[in-house]
């Protein structure tokens, strides 16, 4: 299979890579950067694992073609922290035991991301409707839910 | 509830594991990545049932990149099973395959399209034979046989009889026979199955996977590769979930090792969702008949049940699995007079395993036919409950004591808390309350016996680490081994690692299925960091001049009681242990006190685990006439958890079981099947909860404080998702006034239920009742 060259900016460092045309982005992520971060749940879009952002907007990364990501920037959990210190969607899931095995927290926090980036006080609704394609089998969700909320800047009372 | 004894303990601190997980950084199998690493791959069945005539791997050998392909010739037909007399799984199909995904070839290659390609090359030719495919028609004489060695298929059978069953029912002035099923279920951890093999030229093999118990994985594997224990390594790894689908040894294991030991090169095998779901483990698929007799109280005088488990094509876990549903019911309620027929039958489908709400049609069936009695007697559902309800200082039917339980409690409080009796007296239409009761062991014999032990060693900083076997699935043993050792050496949870897991390095553990980590690796370790700080103290005293036993050990400093002030820092003691020539090291040790003679068909009496935890859920839902769907709003439960070690992590606990036993186990998830074959092996078919659809949930913590237990610890959660999907199901029955019998309630089973509405009180459908099997006959 022919390869194609593609650039991309991964957490901010700019990578040239020859791609296969059917390689998708977990590919290219996983087994040619090391970003392990991002997990593979189902590899047909269904559980979010693989969520990245790509020019700030969550994609699967297991339904991404690689050769899409041509010329984007793309930011894996691995590139949250900042100066050593986590950003505080981390420091918050970590604090209200919003994690328990950990497979799905990588998409759960940069898909909340994206959406505080774009909203920064949303209701429990509209993160609910953000995080509606990212399975979680451990949590029951509460204090994923709990862990997202408590970094908006809104009374959580407000919009159940 | 916070004790003002403990610095740590009790306190919902952070889990140490939540940092590596939130940046990415922790590995998980399928992460892993060693130099010069194979792909592996498997060629599993097409057929249910067939005879392997030939496999001819010739062509596959030759392909350029292909460096080992094996098949059932290579293994001398090893097989697995947990008990002696249930091997019956061979690691690689040798003359027959069982089930459409059974394993019959695999080969390694350097990357995933050679080793595809390679699969495609081998040729086996099969003679297929007739299948069976539900319990009914596998015991119907003349059935297919799928086992020669197990006439009628019948692959366990487990009898239990207690009291005077037939005498007692003449006593009864209510008696019922109901009848209840359930499809199978699946676990649908976020993490594929992945293995990851290394052999060495020193004639060791380190292997990685997700596992419930990495030492007994290494037993299996040694003897089934027949290298010695002590060159059969289990790394520890971070588990993405296990749920009871872990425990068991799986082909894969064998099959990388031996890809790895043929190729001399380390191979990685990483399951598809689809294989994940059907090559690992899936839930029993089970009919329960259950006849109750009651006195005019709505005591329980006399019960009869059968169960009919379809388990697969291998035994697995089969007598653990035929006897728990039964086990956890009569820990939850007093019966003096019971008999219960469990059998595990074999099917040409993929191979069942014990899973979170393991037995949902027994548990649903029970406190569902409970509430019929109330309905039949005029009392409420709380009532019957508490009539009957388990309480400490007494013996299980079979014989197992009960020290600790506060299962009274927790009826009272999620009654309370969820006003259900005036919500159950001034029922809304199409709105539905319900209540489930359940309890659950801390462990059990599995045929690996042993209990856990523990190291802790120290640093001239004055840190620590501590070594277990205690293997994490995700649920906080690792944080919960560390808050532990922490609480007893005074030392901050920063300032101590873990190693855990691995077996090269820790001592045995008996693994962390039937919810002993706590009970067990975390006593281990409570020993183990109260003999260190005996040692501590020793040394302490001798610079303080003191009494040891006026030595308190806080924020890295031994001091006497009520002069924190004039402390020593903890590295100044390990120094001068050093110095001294006795360096501090921690060992303990905890075994549970049970039976050792219980078996789980032969002898099934005698103390079965050392303790108990008890669980109430309550569940309003409102139901949806036209469509039948459900919408839970509120979900309250409680469980006595002994003691709350790490309150949050506790409650993550209780809300996770929320949702895969009553969300998910009672309205969505159930695997469809055509002639042996899974429908829906994917998440994309397998429905899951979602974010959207969690109810508002409310968890209460009961502490009963066991006298056995580290600080009066049990277990928690799983007692919440067991009675979470009996309350389920008694909520929807309520709002529509229907019992149901056949799980998970899905809008077309709803609708279909209220299309057909019967009269009186009764189940909702008809279904074809397990019976006692006559053998021989
Ligand atoms: S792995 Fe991409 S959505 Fe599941
Ligand atoms: S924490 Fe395990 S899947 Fe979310």
């Amino acid at each position: 299979m022919k390869k194609l060259l593609i650039t991309m900016t991964v957490n901010d460092e700019q990578f040239d890579l020859m791609v296969r045309p059917n390689e998708t982005l977990t590919e290219t992520l996983r087994e040619r950067l090391g970003l392990t971060g991002v997990k593979e749940g189902c590899a047909e879009g269904v559980c979010g694992a693989c969520a990245v952002l790509m020019d700030q907007h969550p994609v699967r990364a297991c339904l991404t073609l690689s050769m899409e990501a041509d010329g984007t920037s793309i930011t894996t959990i691995e590139g949250l922290a900042s100066d050593g210190k986590l950003h505080h969607l981390q420091e918050s899931f970590i604090n209200h035991g919003a994690v328990q095995c950990g497979f799905c927290t990588p998409g759960m926090i940069m898909v909340s991301k994206a959406l505080l980036d774009e909203k920064p006080s949303p209701t429990d609704d509209e993160i609910k409707e953000a995080l509606s394609g990212n399975l979680c089998r451990c949590t029951g969700y509460k204090k994923i839910l709990e862990a997202v909320r408590s970094t908006t800047q809104i009374d959580p009372k407000k919009g159940a | 509830m916070a004790n003002p004894d403990y610095h740590l303990i009790g306190k919902s601190l952070p889990r140490i594991d939540s940092a590596p997980k939130v940046s990415g950084e922790a590995l998980f199998t399928g992460d892993l990545n060693l130099p010069r690493m194979l792909v592996g791959k498997i060629l599993r069945s097409p057929y249910t049932h067939a005879l392997i005539k030939t496999i001819d791997i010739s062509k596959a050998k030759a392909l350029k990149g292909v460096h080992a392909v094996i098949t059932g010739q290579d293994t001398a037909g090893e097989k697995w099973g947990v008990f002696k007399y249930t091997r019956d799984q061979q690691l690689l199909c040798v003359d027959k395959v069982r089930y459409v995904g059974d394993e019959v070839a695999a080969v390694a290659a350097v990357d995933e399209e050679t080793a595809d390609e390679a699969l495609d090359l081998i040729s086996v030719e099969y003679e297929e034979l007739p299948g069976v495919f539900d319990c009914f028609s596998a015991i119907a004489p003349g059935a297919p046989v799928i086992h020669d060695s197990h006439p009628r298929n019948i692959n366990v059978a487990v009898k239990i009889e207690v009291g005077d069953v037939e005498e007692a029912f003449k006593k009864c002035s209510i008696i019922r026979e109901d009848t209840f099923a359930a499809d199978e279920d699946s676990y649908f951890m976020m993490e594929p199955y992945a293995v990851v093999a290394n052999y060495r030229s020193d004639g060791s093999i380190e292997i990685w996977m997700p596992n419930a118990s990495p030492h007994t994985k290494a037993k299996a594997l040694s003897n089934a590769l027949r290298i010695p224990l002590t060159k059969v390594i289990a790394r520890k790894i971070t588990i993405g979930g296990a749920f009871g689908g872990r425990s068991d040894v799986f082909p894969a294991e064998f099959i990388t090792c031996l890809l790895s030991i043929k190729s001399k090169r380390p191979v990685k095998v990483v399951y598809t969702r689809e294989e994940n779901s059907i090559a690992t483990r899936m839930g029993h698929a089970m009919t329960t008949t259950i006849k109750t007799g009651v006195d005019k109280e709505g005591r329980v005088l006399a019960r009869d049940i059968v169960s009919y488990l379809d388990g697969g094509a291998y035994s697995s876990t089969g007598p653990i699995a035929t006897s728990v549903p039964f086990l956890c019911h009569e820990q939850t309620y007093r019966l003096e007079n019971v008999r219960f027929h469990g059998y595990r039958i074999y099917t040409n489908k993929p191979v069942r395993g014990m899973i979170r709400i393991h037995g949902r049609s027994f548990a649903c069936g029970i406190d569902t036919q409970l509430d019929m009695i109330a309905q039949e007697l005029g009392i409420d559902p709380i009532t019957i409950r508490l009539k009957n309800a388990r309480r400490p200082g007494e013996t299980t039917a079979t014989g197992s004591y009960v020290s600790s339980c506060g299962l009274v409690e927790c009826i009272e409080k999620t009654a309370a808390k969820s006003d259900f009796i005036n919500k159950f007296n001034n029922k809304k239409p199409f709105h539905g309350i319900g209540i489930g009761i359940n309890s659950v062991q801390t462990g059990f014999p599995l045929g690996i016996r042993g209990g856990s032990q523990a190291l802790i060693k120290f640093h001239e900083d004055g840190g620590a680490t501590v070594i277990s076997g205690v293997v994490d699935n995700g649920q906080g043993n690792d944080n919960m081994l560390v808050q532990i050792a922490a609480e007893e050496l005074g030392i901050p949870v920063e300032e101590i690692r873990l190693i855990s897991a691995d077996t090269e390095i820790t001592p045995t553990d008996a693994g962390s299925y039937s919810m002993i980590s706590t009970f067990g690796g975390g006593n281990a370790v409570k020993r183990a960091a109260a003999d260190a700080r005996r040692q501590i103290f020793e040394i302490a005293s001798e610079l303080l001049e003191a009494d040891p036993e006026d030595l308190v050990a806080k924020d890295k400093k031994i001091f006497v009681r009520g002069a924190p002030h004039a402390g020593i820092p903890m590295e100044k003691i390990i120094r001068k242990s050093l110095l001294i020539g006795r360096p501090i090291m921690g060992t303990g040790s905890f075994s549970p006190e049970v039976d050792q003679r219980r078996e789980w068909v032969s002898n099934p009496r005698g103390q079965l685990s050392q303790a108990f935890s008890f669980g109430a859920t309550v569940a309003e839902v409102e139901v949806d006439p036209e469509t039948g769907t459900v919408k839970a709003h509120n979900v309250t439960c409680a469980q006595d958890c002994g003691f709350a070690l790490n309150p949050m992590v506790v409650e993550g606990q209780f809300q996770g079981g929320v949702a895969m036993g009553g969300q998910g186990g009672m309205l969505t998830e159930a695997h469809h099947w055509s002639q042996g074959h899974v429908l829906n092996p994917t998440m994309l078919e397998y429905k899951i909860p979602i974010i959207k659809d969690m109810p508002n949930i409310e968890t209460i913590i009961v502490e009963s404080i066991d006298p056995v237990g580290p600080y009066g610890a049990k277990e928690a959660g799983m007692s919440i998702a067991m009675s979470a999907a009996q309350a389920y199901a008694n909520a929807i029955g309520n709002a529509l006034g229907i019992y149901f019998n056949r799980f998970p309630l899905t809008p077309e089973r709803i609708f279909d239920a209220i299309e057909n509405r019967k009269s009186g009180i009764e189940t909702a459908w008809d279904l074809e009742p397990a019976r006692v099997i006559e053998f021989d006959k």
